[in-house]
């Protein structure tokens, strides 16, 4: 029990931290003389903020240092030799299924989206399309470790999908699309489940943890992507046809109305 | 105080569900030694009240300042210097980013030092900041985002057939960690206050989009440098 480590190395993260909030604070530093010119009151609250980044970061960053990274590694090295590897697709999907249904961020996202879709697009449907896609994704990286396949064989389709879908979305749509890629990277998937990916690598053999470890980030990055896009052309098509009979009617009361709603398009 | 509350149970049910299935993976599959797992244990407890003081004090003070920074941007009358700021913001705010730093770090051990991780944080920051002074400069252009995403990923694309293999992976890794709980606030924060004063009438629309170029950036930046490292 005594060889638990929990500030190891701590004077090298805190002035990493250092370093890491530093040109942030410079650059304030320069607003506040030529732009902003704040009282002192509000100075002392950001001030309170920032000390508190600091501190926060320092612990998380020890918090994977000592523990996410080195554990991750280890269990997934541990799976990586077990004799029914497949189970590993299982748990990628599983690992990634939680991580998402309950982040608060991909919620905020759903409400977003169910908002411009002015309803279309339930929050609770994409919380599942969501989640199913970020589970797929670890899933499918998991069996990419596995089977030793190249990450292009996943990225070129999902991109290109994704960019001819781009073609028949609206700008809008298009936008929140590609902007909610980072909800579904939340705070456990970049830190331990990654660490699992690269110790699963290590321990295959014939894997390099560079080329088969890594790559998992940009899946799970693009599965919103997808499902954003492709809600929204499902639902699109409905809302559309329903703005088309809005506007014959339009036509009919006035024209000021139709106006406003291409003016709304472009 | 409410916010506070609100951000700690955001960060529990962000970290727990994970923490959960890997309890269960340990006593049913695992079986790691048990100085090993409470080694998880500790890091699980230090991530969690890391991540809370961490988004209190973003909202507390970083937020805050990027909106400023945002609104205080236009003000200054010329279309280089939002863009200059731009390319400023887009790069300090990558630097203090917590998940560049974990991707950073792991790469920075698995490639045993070859890809260093200050190295690594430095080139995806100017890909950051590259991309977000030139999406200032769409926002003043009005330029339609899917021609810039669309050139973007194009470039993505023809750049990969002369990247090593191994460093591919790491680059589009690079492009999703650009999103995470930093950046996403600041940047979007900066591009709707810029959108508000100078995009006219569609600034919802403008502000969005700005972190899907924000990753863009990073991936070609990586691939750059691994095109370099040969």
């Amino acid at each position: 029990m005594r060889d638990i480590k929990i500030f190891y190395g701590f004077s090298h993260v805190l002035a990493e931290v250092a370093f890491a909030l530093i040109p942030l604070s410079i650059l304030f530093v320069f607003f506040q003389i030529f732009y902003l010119k704040l009282s002192k009151q509000k100075l002392i609250n950001l001030a309170v903020g920032v000390v508190l980044t600091f501190i926060g970061l320092a612990l998380f960053l020890q918090g994977v240092h000592v523990g996410f990274m080195p554990v991750g590694e280890q269990m997934g090295s541990v799976l990586g030799n077990l004799p029914n590897k497949w189970i590993l697709i299982v748990i990628g999907f599983v690992l990634g299924f939680v991580a998402t249904f309950a982040e608060p961020a991909v919620r905020i996202l759903n409400y977003e989206v169910e908002k411009v879709s002015s309803g279309y697009i339930p929050q609770q449907l994409m919380l599942y399309t969501l989640s199913i896609g970020v589970a797929v994704s670890i899933a499918l990286s998991m069996g990419r470790i596995i089977y030793g396949i190249p990450l292009w064989y996943f990225l070129v389709p999902g991109y290109l999908i994704a960019l001819i879908l781009i073609r028949f979305s609206t700008q809008t749509f298009v936008a929140i699309a590609f902007d909610s890629g980072g909800v579904a990277t939340g705070p456990m998937t970049v830190t331990f489940v990654l660490a699992m990916a690269i110790g699963v690598a290590s321990a295959v053999e014939g894997r390099d943890p560079l080329l088969d470890g890594f790559g998992m980030i940009s899946l799970v990055a693009l599965s919103p992507i997808l499902s954003v896009l492709i809600l929204g052309l499902l639902y699109g098509r409905k809302e559309k046809e329903i703005e088309r009979e809005c506007e014959l009617e339009a036509e009919v009361n006035s024209n000021n109305y139709k106006k406003g709603n291409s003016q709304k398009d472009s | 105080m409410q916010s506070i509350k609100d951000t700690i149970h955001e960060v529990i049910f962000a970290v727990l569900p994970v923490a959960v299935v890997v309890f269960i993976l340990q006593f049913t599959l695992i079986w790691l030694p048990m100085e090993v797992f409470l080694q998880f244990l500790v890091g699980l407890v230090m991530v969690t009240v890391g991540l809370i003081l961490f988004f209190v004090g973003v909202h507390l003070g970083l937020l805050p300042i990027g909106e400023m920074i945002g609104s205080a941007l236009p003000n200054t009358g010329k279309a280089s210097l939002v863009v200059l700021f731009g390319f400023l913001m887009g790069f300090v705010v990558t630097v203090a980013e917590p998940d560049v730093r974990v991707l950073a770090t792991q790469i920075d051990l698995v490639s045993q030092g070859e890809i260093s991780k200050n190295l690594l944080i430095f080139v995806v920051a100017l890909g950051v900041a590259i991309f977000v002074g030139l999406a200032m400069l769409r926002i003043i252009l009005n330029i339609p985002i899917n021609y810039i995403l669309i050139i973007g990923y194009g470039l993505i694309f023809i750049l990969a057939a002369f990247t090593p293999p191994h460093f591919i992976p790491i680059s589009f890794d690079a492009g999703g960690v650009t999103t995470g709980p930093m950046t996403v606030p600041f940047i979007l924060a900066l591009g709707v206050g810029v959108a508000r004063v100078l995009g006219g009438q569609s600034a919802s629309a403008d502000g969005f989009g700005l972190v899907a170029l924000a990753s863009i950036g990073p991936v070609l930046a990586v691939m750059l440098l691994g095109v370099i490292f040969g």
